[in-house]
């Protein structure tokens, strides 16, 4: 075994050794610029994420799902006594978290849709939404009144179908290979849903468990 | 020089997260000086990507040259994955805590070694 081992380290050392050598004609790279035009995008980095390395933003909204089960398996053993301590509840906090609310999910409704032309995109967007909404909704009705209302299941599976969603959509692109905004803007808007109930399942299930160490 | 300030700023915050990583003896301030390295080295990236006189990585913003967008594209993932990852340890730090009742490195050393305290 070590030698087999030792030889792919080996034999790996040496195809870096080639690639840097110069031996092989490189690839001419085209200008960013250039592929953001044929996106029909102005923002190099959107469509880096959501173009030239997709497989890379797949894998990574696969692998925040797998951490969410993780949170969820890992939180659901654990007993506690009673309720925690009470959340503090003024009246202020109520009206400043009824007035933001809009705002919070215009704003990242916005951030997801103009994500292909200026700074923004779908995981921003998703951080806002999840996490303002879940802070403002918590300071709004306290922790308890908010998991008796909201059915949590029936929002995990809208991020899972959200996932399968990208993964058919960009498995149809990938195939037919149509670029264009279009598609930029549904990948960003279905990877703000899938963040944003993760991001709220985390910080829903913390939220719960307060005061345990 | 903003670039150079940044690479400074990156190197120092990734010198205390991971002086906090090996000092402390307990595992929540473990895992947070472990989140401040990870910020260090996602700074460190950012400072890479920067160029003198840059313009962001948005076309149609005038001429000049633009900041490179692959660190950026490459941070955008690694910023997410922290938080999901970090949640994720604060688990199995808690069901630690609930079944070993301690959360000192030393003590769970100690009590592997000696066999758990019953409770």
């Amino acid at each position: 075994m070590k030698p087999l081992a030792a030889l792919t380290v080996l034999g790996l050392l040496v195809l870096l050794g080639l690639g840097a050598s110069g031996l092989f004609p490189r690839p001419e790279l085209p200008l960013p610029e250039h592929v953001a035009a044929a996106w029909g995008a102005r923002n190099l980095v959107a469509t880096i994420v959501l173009g030239a390395r997709l497989w890379d933003t797949l894998f990574e909204i696969l692998i925040y799902a797998m951490a969410i089960v993780g949170v969820k398996l890992g939180l659901r053993p654990v007993r506690w006594e009673g309720a925690g301590p009470p959340v503090a509840e003024t009246p202020l906090l109520r009206r400043a978290a009824d007035l933001l609310l809009g705002p919070v999910i215009v704003f990242a409704l916005y951030v997801a849709t103009s994500g292909h032309l200026g700074p923004g995109g779908g995981f921003p967007a998703g951080a806002l939404l999840g996490t303002g909404l879940l802070l403002l909704l918590a300071l709004a009705k306290g922790v308890e009144r908010l998991s008796a209302e909201v059915h949590e299941p029936t929002l995990e599976w809208v991020k899972y179908g959200a996932i399968v969603a990208i993964l058919a959509l960009t498995g149809v692109v990938l195939v037919l290979g149509r670029k264009g905004s279009p598609y930029l803007i549904a990948a960003n808007l279905l990877i703000t849903v899938e963040v944003a109930i993760g991001a709220w399942v985390i910080l829903h299930r913390f939220a719960k468990s307060r005061g345990e160490l | 020089m903003e670039g150079l300030t940044a690479l400074a700023l990156a190197i120092a915050l990734l010198g205390v997260g991971l002086w906090t990583l090996i000092v402390r003896r307990n595992l929540i301030w473990k895992l947070l000086g472990l989140n401040v390295a990870s910020s260090g080295a996602i700074l460190f990236l950012v400072a890479l990507a920067h160029r003198p006189a840059a313009r962001p990585p948005i076309t149609g913003l005038g001429p000049g040259p633009s900041a490179d967008p692959l660190p950026h594209a490459l941070v955008l993932t690694a910023i997410v994955i922290d938080f999901a990852t970090l949640a994720l340890a604060l688990v199995f730090v808690i069901v630690l805590t609930e079944r070993r009742h301690t959360q000192d490195v030393r003590r769970l050393e100690r009590d592997e070694e000696h066999g758990w305290p019953e409770r």
